[in-house]
């Protein structure tokens, strides 16, 4: 276990799942109210809280902001805070998921093809066939990407038996390949001078959030979300492998085809909104596991938390940094991962 | 001077009534229909061209601000003085949160001119704030299908944007001088030449990126007597191989300016390069250079045309 220099009482409270989910829960809402106070036009913190109050509590208090400031706080910062919040946690506990059931440390979202579908379908729609359904055309059809992509993976891999856990990533990539140079083709094909449209989409952006979308992706976190922590024990006995995780009980190749399906639902749902955003799935569960332990009872749950906080401070850096433009949030969320991958190499070999 | 005011004040009067009972009035913008109630008094324009129409018309006290232009246009002397106290609210692409910071009422703008289809700004994401959106006409391109570019979509936008504030007057008496200084100029060139065959370079090395049939410069050198010889490829601006350039045997190379890449730096690429040596514009050392202002929709088109028109008489 990584924390065995830990006695006494921290070791106590690396073990206590409540008080860490709590602690983590007060420190995402702390984020979340300080990504909403600031932003490339500077709004003082007293007319941000005025104005979420007098959405929860209308005619509480006086208005004495302009209704640009009024849309700003509620219907720009506070929906984007809270998809960052959402799709952060969906990433990170998909990527926990994946790394248990594919006993693969690189395993993430993006890695089996999932996202090179939902690219796909974004590509289709922004270069091709014009958003004819209005503003719900991309994240539709990205999330239809995604899904038949999944399909795809989930067939080859049924017919090629390759549902053991390595052979699945293969499939996963080889397909992800495929479906990329397809999107390659969309981009040459379509206007060339609107391939930054493309790009942009790709790098992840938070700048699309609306009330009326948050549902969705909520939805999404909270069925899959419950499967997968409802199913927390059995992780923690495919990290053993497939033939003690049978002899304990479970199907490992069934189980671990319905988490990939589960797990693709998820992650579609949250590129569908937000674009490609990496490294989160990859790099939360990592750093969860550094702090807690393997147990995935305890690494799901803290990863869907800690996921959240990154991506909402993620957002607010990419915000902030060089105002008043907004930096495509893959690009933070790729840099803080690189560093991190570092460090992380440099603890494991001062350790091992 | 009293007769003279006891004149303007009446004037002045009819005129303010008209633009005023000219409203709610609709415009056609791309494949929508938009309508004012009143003439927008925040607005915004996205790019240099764009706002040079907009104070073109005189709009700088309807403005709050403009966007887009010092992240990779350098801004030309002339704007900066009419601009005057009118702030750049963003060096590129305004965010949702700086137009509604600003308070805006209105976006002029154009696809992929400070809008991308399917991104955070657009005239769908906007309505839901009550900013409108008027979008470049030449930009429609790549939402619908639309004609072939011409110098009529830049009349058309003045027209409209004198409908949305209410100075049609202005708009028409612009427009009018415009064709009539063109008019005026084209006569004034000796007739009877063949068309000169034009390539437009704007930037590209290994690939060059031209226009084609529904960017503005295929319409410019046409106005200026020559052909494009990219009109037929049913594209805006885009990536094209050297192959059809060096086939296609341009007398003239047109030079877009803008960006890292100098005017000079392209014309000494397009020189020293042994493949461009038999085409008739390098043999001939016939290169023109337009700024990006000038090769992309507004007022500037007029002078560009006839520096093209210049360019392309028979030396």
């Amino acid at each position: 276990m990584s924390h065995k220099h830990l006695a006494g009482p921290r070791h106590a409270v690396l073990h206590n799942l409540p008080l860490l989910a709590a602690g983590l829960i007060v420190l995402l809402v702390t984020v979340m109210i300080a990504g909403v106070s600031v932003g490339a036009i500077g709004i003082p913190p007293d007319v941000v809280w005025s104005v979420i109050a007098s959405h929860f509590f209308p005619g509480s208090v006086e208005v004495t902001w302009s209704t640009g400031r009024d849309s700003i706080v509620w219907e720009v910062r506070l929906p984007r805070v809270m998809l960052a919040a959402i799709v952060g946690a969906s990433l990170a506990i998909v990527g926990a998921a994946l790394q248990s059931v594919t006993r693969n440390q690189l395993a993430d979202p993006h890695l089996l093809g999932i996202s090179s579908g939902a690219a796909l379908g974004a590509i289709v729609v922004l270069l091709h066939t014009g958003l004819f359904l209005g503003l719900a055309t991309v994240p539709l059809f990205a999330f239809i990407g995604a899904l038949a992509t999944t399909i795809i993976v989930v067939g080859v891999a049924n017919l090629a038996n390759a549902t053991n856990a390595s052979r699945l990533v293969l499939t996963g990539v080889a397909i992800s390949f495929v479906i990329t140079s397809l999107g390659s083709l969309g981009i040459f094909l379509g206007d060339p001078r609107a391939a930054h449209t493309v790009i942009f989409w790709m790098l992840g952006g938070l700048g699309l959030a609306q009330w009326a979308q948050l549902p969705y992706p909520l939805l999404a976190l909270a069925a899959c979300g419950t499967y997968l922590l409802l199913n927390a024990r059995n992780f923690n006995a495919m990290t053993l492998g497939d033939e003690s995780a049978t002899t304990l009980g479970i199907p490992a190749g069934r189980f671990r085809m319905i988490v990939f399906v589960v797990c693709a639902l998820l992650t579609g749902a949250a590129v569908a909104f937000s674009g490609i955003i990496s490294f989160v799935g990859l790099m939360i569960p990592h750093l969860v596991r550094l702090v807690v332990g393997g147990d995935y009872r305890r690494v799901l749950p803290l990863s869907a938390l800690v996921g959240a906080i990154f991506l909402v401070v993620a957002d607010t850096v990419a915000r902030i940094i060089i105002p008043p433009q907004d930096i495509p949030i893959g690009i933070i969320t790729g840099l803080a991962g690189g560093v991190f991958f570092v460090m992380l190499m440099r603890r494991r070999s001062n350790a091992g | 001077m009293r007769p003279a005011s006891a004149l303007l004040a009446p004037a002045l009067l009819a005129a303010t009534t008209a633009s005023v009972l000219a409203f709610p009035v609709t415009v056609e913008s791309c494949n929508r229909q938009v309508t004012f109630e009143a003439p927008p008094t925040r607005a915004v324009s996205n790019d240099v061209n764009l706002t040079e129409m907009m104070l073109a018309l005189g709009l700088a006290d309807s403005m709050a601000g403009y966007t887009g232009v010092s992240e990779w246009v350098k801004l030309d002397e002339r704007l900066r003085e009419s601009t005057g106290a009118l702030p750049e609210l963003s060096p590129d692409y305004p965010t949702k949160e700086v137009l509604l910071g600003a308070d805006a009422d209105f976006y002029f703008a154009g696809w992929n001119y400070g809008m991308r289809v399917g991104g955070e700004v657009t005239p769908d994401t906007l309505a839901a704030f009550g900013i409108k959106v008027y979008e470049l006409t030449e930009s429609c391109i790549h939402i619908m299908e639309k004609p072939k570019a011409s110098m009529e979509d830049m009349y058309n936008d003045l027209l409209n944007l004198g409908r949305i504030f209410g100075v049609e007057e202005r708009a028409e008496a612009l427009i009018a001088d415009y064709r009539q200084e063109l008019a005026d100029f084209i006569a004034s060139l000796p007739t009877a030449q063949t068309a000169p065959k034009v390539f437009v370079y704007d930037s590209g090395e290994a690939k060059p990126f031209t226009a084609g049939r529904y960017a503005i410069p295929t319409a410019l050198i046409e106005a200026a007597g020559g052909i494009n010889i990219m009109d037929d490829v049913e594209s805006s601006w885009l990536e094209v191989g050297w192959e059809p350039v060096i086939a296609r045997n341009p007398d003239v190379v047109v030079i877009v300016n803008y960006g890292q890449v100098t005017a000079e730096e392209k014309i000494t690429f397009m020189r020293e390069n042994a493949a461009f040596k038999d085409i008739p514009a390098v043999v001939n050392d016939r290169f023109v250079v337009l700024d990006y202002v000038e090769a992309t929709p507004g007022p500037r088109n007029i002078e560009a045309i006839k520096r093209l028109a210049a360019a392309f008489l028979p030396s």
